[in-house]
């Protein structure tokens, strides 16, 4: 019984890392741009085919494979904000057309995903599967751990950025109130442009991790972005640290709930947390309110 | 075999326009930002299958199926009327994720990811629609009477009231009406025809799986719509015609099938992305997606 219990609550945190690594990156382009920033998903998605790409098909050397994907979900968060999402801020569109824009853009980006390397799953065979650690009867494997481990060191990195950097606390201005920050001389385009290319580098991250742990799918962008989204509106969305919070609470609720359901349904579980905080606290564990127009 | 392919087309512009005509009542009349449309088609299409393969009578099952959907309207419809904008975007989203999780893993009921085979075609008071041609003359009807039937419900009073309701929720309770209520007829009857648009795909189709009921699927209807323009019928109807018959030129142009799959989804998600950019309003709406 207590090595099930340990099991699941070491599950739990795994997932829950892999869904703050999501949900960090898009909860911080959502905190300045006040946009349900679905597409990326589908930046993570690309991100960790370009990985398999410059790492199995062109045989390139890991650390340099993966500095490079960084490069591209950056740049590509970069190109998205200022070829997609700019004109239509440009055009004063809704919240309701962004999001259904941003949707669509998802759904092309894994298109192209699909297109380009097709429908069988991919994987990156860097670490062969290796022995777990046996701890107390549950089973954690290394690699487990190496993402749990960086996971925690980026969001303590990504905090720091946020309170002590220049650009962090003008991000948290222009989050804060954007007409203010735009009064003492900050630029709220450049802003914005600032949190698409940390947020995607993030996604990038995620990608890498993503992809050594779990097989590399056209969908995976769609998938993660559930969980993502769902893990930063119970945490509270538009904060980092409460999307990093909702994200742990998620993966340890769904874990938890295996125990009363088949595991299939974890994507149900998921969602009906969802239903829970959009009906009885939509502003999050934190309680900052979600913009609602 | 033109033929063949040309009834095949005109049935799936049919099952089409169901669809597409009551998402729009949701979504364009009532002005409820809908994602889980898709869910309502899947949730009809499984329950037809199953009743169907229970030995139902056909007409039997597709009213069941269609009530089933409308059920789930209605539930639906509860945590709705507290929530607006991408709230209510995302909740309707979500139902629809949750719907797609329960078809994949009941699997007792649904058999899961390996689907329902042998869907029966429809005999309805002794008439066999299981040739193509005839199941055609079957989607035509059902298809015009539901064009109809919603042409007439959002002239009425009803209608109107609803379109007050989307464009000034407080004003239009202050003269007295139940907003909420409104929401609610209105997403009841939309996923009622969303489940007849499903009975008959699951009967034409005769094999269904939960792959078919995914947020993908929901692209084209979702293009369908906003191209036809927000709260407009005869607008929707062209935008079907056009949208089903379109990507299938994918097909003449020799492209290899494999391919033609992610093709067609970049082709709709790539119109969807430039319709609302450049003309958000579609070819015949009369109001702004909100």
């Amino acid at each position: 019984m207590t090595s099930i219990f340990l099991q699941l609550l070491i599950n739990g945190v795994i997932a829950g890392a892999i869904y703050a690594l999501v949900a960090s990156g898009f909860s911080l382009i959502y905190s300045t741009n006040k946009f349900v920033h679905f597409a990326h998903g589908g930046v993570i998605a690309l991100s960790a085919y370009f990985l398999f790409w410059l790492f199995s098909s062109l045989g390139l050397n890991f650390v340099v494979a993966i500095l490079l994907t960084v490069l591209f979900s950056a740049l590509l968060g970069y190109l998205l904000n200022k070829f997609f999402y700019k004109p239509f801020r440009a055009k004063k569109a809704s919240d309701s057309i962004l999001l259904v824009s941003s949707i669509a853009l998802l759904i092309l980006l894994e298109s192209v995903a699909l297109l380009l390397f097709g429908a069988d799953v991919k994987t990156i065979d860097l670490i062969k599967t290796s022995k777990g650690i046996e701890i107390a009867g549950a089973i954690i494997t290394p690699l487990q751990l190496v993402i749990v481990f960086i996971s925690v060191v980026l969001f303590f990195g990504l905090y720091l950025l946020m309170k002590k950097t220049k650009i962090g606390k003008a991000m948290r201005a222009v989050a804060d109130n954007k007409d203010v920050a735009e009064i003492i001389g900050i630029s709220s385009e450049k802003i914005y442009s600032w949190s698409f290319v940390i947020g995607s580098a993030i996604a990038g991250i995620a990608a890498i991790l993503i992809s050594l742990e779990q097989n590399i799918t056209p969908t995976m962008g769609t998938n993660l972005m559930i969980k993502g989204f769902t893990g930063a509106i119970i945490g509270g969305v538009g904060s980092v640290p409460g999307a990093i919070l909702g994200s742990f609470l998620l993966g340890l609720v769904e874990n938890f709930g295996i125990w009363f359901l088949p595991s299939g349904y974890k994507d149900a579980i998921a969602f009906i947390l969802l239903f829970a905080f959009l009906l009885f606290r939509p502003q999050g564990i934190l309680g900052i309110k979600y913009n609602q127009k | 075999m033109i033929d063949a392919y040309f009834i095949h087309l005109l049935v799936l512009i049919g099952i089409y326009l169901i669809l597409a005509i009551s998402l729009q009542l949701s979504l364009g009349y009532s002005g409820l930002l809908n994602l889980g449309h898709i869910a309502f088609f899947g949730i009809g299409a499984y329950a037809y299958a199953i009743l169907a393969l229970g030995g139902l009578s056909s007409i039997f099952c597709l009213l069941i199926a269609g009530a089933l959907a409308a059920f789930f309207g209605y539930l639906l419809s509860i945590p709705i009327n507290k929530l607006k904008g991408d709230y209510l975007a995302l909740m309707s989203l979500g139902f629809s994720f949750v719907v797609y999780a329960v078809l994949l893993n009941w699997d007792q009921l649904t058999r899961g990811p390996l689907g329902l085979p042998g869907i029966p075609r429809p005999l309805i008071f002794g008439f066999d629609f299981s040739s193509n041609a005839s199941f055609l003359a079957l989607v035509s009807i059902i298809a015009l009477a539901s064009y109809f039937f919603l042409h007439r419900l959002v002239k009425s009073l009803f209608g109107r009231a609803l379109e007050a309701t989307r464009d000034d929720e407080l004003a239009t309770r202050s003269l007295g009406k139940n907003t909420f209520r409104l929401k609610s007829i209105s997403l009841i009857i939309s996923a009622f025809f969303a489940g007849i648009a499903g009975s008959l795909f699951a009967s034409y189709i005769t094999f269904i799986d939960p792959s078919s009921f995914t947020f993908v699927n929901l692209i084209p209807i979702l293009l369908i719509v906003i191209i036809g323009g927000i709260a407009s019928l005869p607008g929707t109807f062209l935008a079907t015609v056009f949208i089903v018959l379109l990507p299938e030129l994918f097909r003449f142009v020799g492209l290899p099938s494999e391919i033609l799959g992610p093709v067609r989804q970049i082709f709709y998600a790539l119109t969807l992305i430039l319709i609302i950019y450049f003309k958000p309003r579609g070819f015949y709406g009369k109001i702004d997606l909100e």
